[in-house]
């Protein structure tokens, strides 16, 4: 069996949110972490090596879409070792300050580029169903096309068959058992697995695997981005944060409901 | 003339797409799955259908479209199946594509957009070259009018390589959450499926719908995934929402950022929800939720 790739985000950490004065985000002061979801990629990954595919490699790819690198290099060193620790054996990383900030033309178009340029065999491409700051689940399928590969989205489980996939995936209306020969393109959902955290033992031997920093120069076909994000606004949501409390819990209901019709919500 | 295309399965998702689509002169529609063609041609374009639903024959068939007529912009509601068909498109030919936007403006070259951002806390907004591919949020534009003309209705035929084995609809319990005016909604704090006629009892009281957190649609389903609140399930915009027994977690939060008023009960005092909502009540709900609900009833019938 061949090598697996999985697509790793090092992305905004919305719970880190932060407006500048005027309400802007603050880009400068939010952190990036590994995107959830990819780590029940990361997950799946790992389960299907040890099932299927043992002796292969895990590679991870990861396309830096928030700058700069001066700032940004520690945030994304850490969430692509958090890919090593929990299995990954070698992990790829395109960080250029050129191509930020990114979108996911750039991206998908990158890791395609890294996958040529090192010549790297996948039979199984995973990535998380989207990622928690852009949040478009559009880069595993562009991945897919311009490989000319089966793309599965919204996997919650995955087996192989043979030298075929059997996924059962989450769409709109249906709930569809599909089966993709392979090589093939999956994207998960947070369903499939229940991500184990990686022990202390795999977390000192993280540091110690591969991590290729990529430029852009080293790539061919890379697009630059398209969009360009002209205005970011927090979204501000203000909320009363008030605690109703009463001596009885009948006494706590019916300030509860005072309050709610004295806003008008109810009529009780 | 610059053209659009329009794609969806349903007339609804059409007929708002095409708000959009026309802002930039003529389109054309690429329908799927089970729809009525007829009534879609008198919006009077041209009309493409394929019969399959699955996002490979969807792709399969937008493309055969969009080789013809090469369009300066896409334009269709935001669901899984358009996500993955029209991501293929987006990746073949490198166009920037956008999910959930709103207050779209297509002038020149370019087209500009809005949408939610940071799982759900911020906006952004966007300007990207044509063509583009917009995934638009449900019910923010009117619905197009129809025209005296009727457009020509083209099948197409796609032969996806994944292989559907088996289709199991969703369970669907015929609500609409996203336009519920009251919700009372579930999350782990409930112990057994069987104890969530605890809320069911207080939403039949308030005349509520029961909404849900991820777990409980998701990985335990006990109520289908309409129920489902969030930024993976939906997003609502009740005056009430009551939360019983869900800790918070961002992305529910993202999708009741539109309630007016928000409610939590909860046993854990410093659960997420208790700082993302306006009145809190810390109390094991399988006590409280009953005597709330017995004081709805007095207090609405005395």
């Amino acid at each position: 069996m061949g090598d697996i790739v999985v697509l790793l985000k090092p992305a905004l950490n919305p719970e880190m949110i932060r407006g500048t004065q005027d309400g802007s985000v603050d880009f400068d002061y939010m952190p990036l972490k590994l995107s959830d979801i990819d780590r029940n990629a990361v997950e799946e990954a790992v389960m299907l090596r040890d099932q299927y595919f043992k002796g292969s490699k895990i590679y991870s790819i990861s396309v830096v879409t928030w700058g700069p690198a001066s700032k940004r290099d520690k945030d994304v060193k850490m969430a692509v070792q958090e890919g090593l620790a929990k299995g990954v054996d070698e992990a790829y990383i395109v960080e250029d300050d050129s191509i930020v900030p990114g979108d996911p033309v750039t991206t998908a178009s990158a890791i395609v580029a890294v996958i040529r340029k090192f010549g790297l065999k996948p039979d199984l491409i995973l990535a998380g169903e989207a990622t928690i700051d852009g949040f478009s689940g559009q880069v595993a399928g562009r991945v897919a096309v311009k490989l000319g590969l089966p793309y599965v989205s919204f996997a919650r489980k995955v087996e192989l068959k043979g030298n075929s996939i059997v996924a059962e995936r989450d769409v709109e209306d249906y709930v569809e058992v599909v089966e993709a020969p392979l090589p093939a393109v999956v994207s998960v959902t947070r369903e499939i697995n229940a991500p184990r955290p990686p022990t202390l033992v795999q977390i000192r031997m993280a540091s110690r695997k591969p991590q290729h920093m990529v430029k852009l120069s080293d790539l061919e076909g890379v697009v630059t981005p398209k969009r360009r994000l002209a205005a970011a606004r927090v979204l501000a949501v203000k909320r009363k944060q008030m605690i109703i409390e009463g001596k009885t819990l009948e006494e706590t209901a019916d300030k509860l409901l005072d309050a709610l019709a004295s806003e008008g919500v109810i009529k009780a | 003339m610059p053209t659009s295309m329009v794609v969806g399965s349903s007339e609804d998702d059409i007929a708002e797409a095409l708000t959009v689509a026309r802002q930039l002169g003529d389109a054309v529609i690429v329908a799927y799955g089970n729809v009525n063609t007829g009534s879609l041609a008198e919006y009077g374009h041209k009309v493409y259908h394929v019969k399959a639903d699955d996002p490979e024959s969807v792709f399969l068939a937008v493309k055969q479209v969009y080789d013809e007529v090469k369009p300066s912009l896409i334009v269709a509601p935001t669901n899984k199946n358009l996500k993955d068909a029209l991501s293929r498109l987006s990746g073949l030919y490198d166009l920037p594509m956008a999910t959930e936007v709103f207050n779209v403006k297509v002038s020149g070259s370019s087209a500009s957009y809005t949408r939610g951002f940071l799982s759900g806390r911020a906006l952004e907004d966007d300007q990207v070259p044509l063509p583009a591919v917009l995934l638009i949020a449900a019910r923010k534009v009117p619905r197009a009018q129809k025209s005296q003309a009727k457009g020509e209705v083209v099948e197409l035929q796609a032969s996806p390589t994944v292989k559907v084995i088996e289709r199991r609809p969703k369970e669907r319990g015929g609500v609409n959450i996203e336009t519920a005016e009251l919700i009372v909604s579930v999350g782990r704090g409930f112990r057994s499926k069987e104890d969530l006629k605890l809320a069911f009892e207080l939403a039949e009281a308030l005349g509520a719908q029961i909404g849900c957190s991820r777990p409980i649609a998701a990985d335990l389903k006990w109520l289908g995934e309409d129920h489902w609140v969030g930024l993976s399930g939906h997003k609502v915009a009740p005056r009430l929402y009551v939360a019983i027994g869900i800790s918070g977690a961002p992305q529910h939060l993202a999708g009741i950022t539109d309630a007016k008023v928000v409610v939590a009960i909860n046993n854990d005092k410093s659960a997420p929800i208790f700082k993302n909502c306006d009145y809190g009540v810390v109390a094991d709900l399988y006590q409280f939720v009953p005597v709330l609900t017995k004081r709805v009833k007095e207090r609405l019938h005395r």
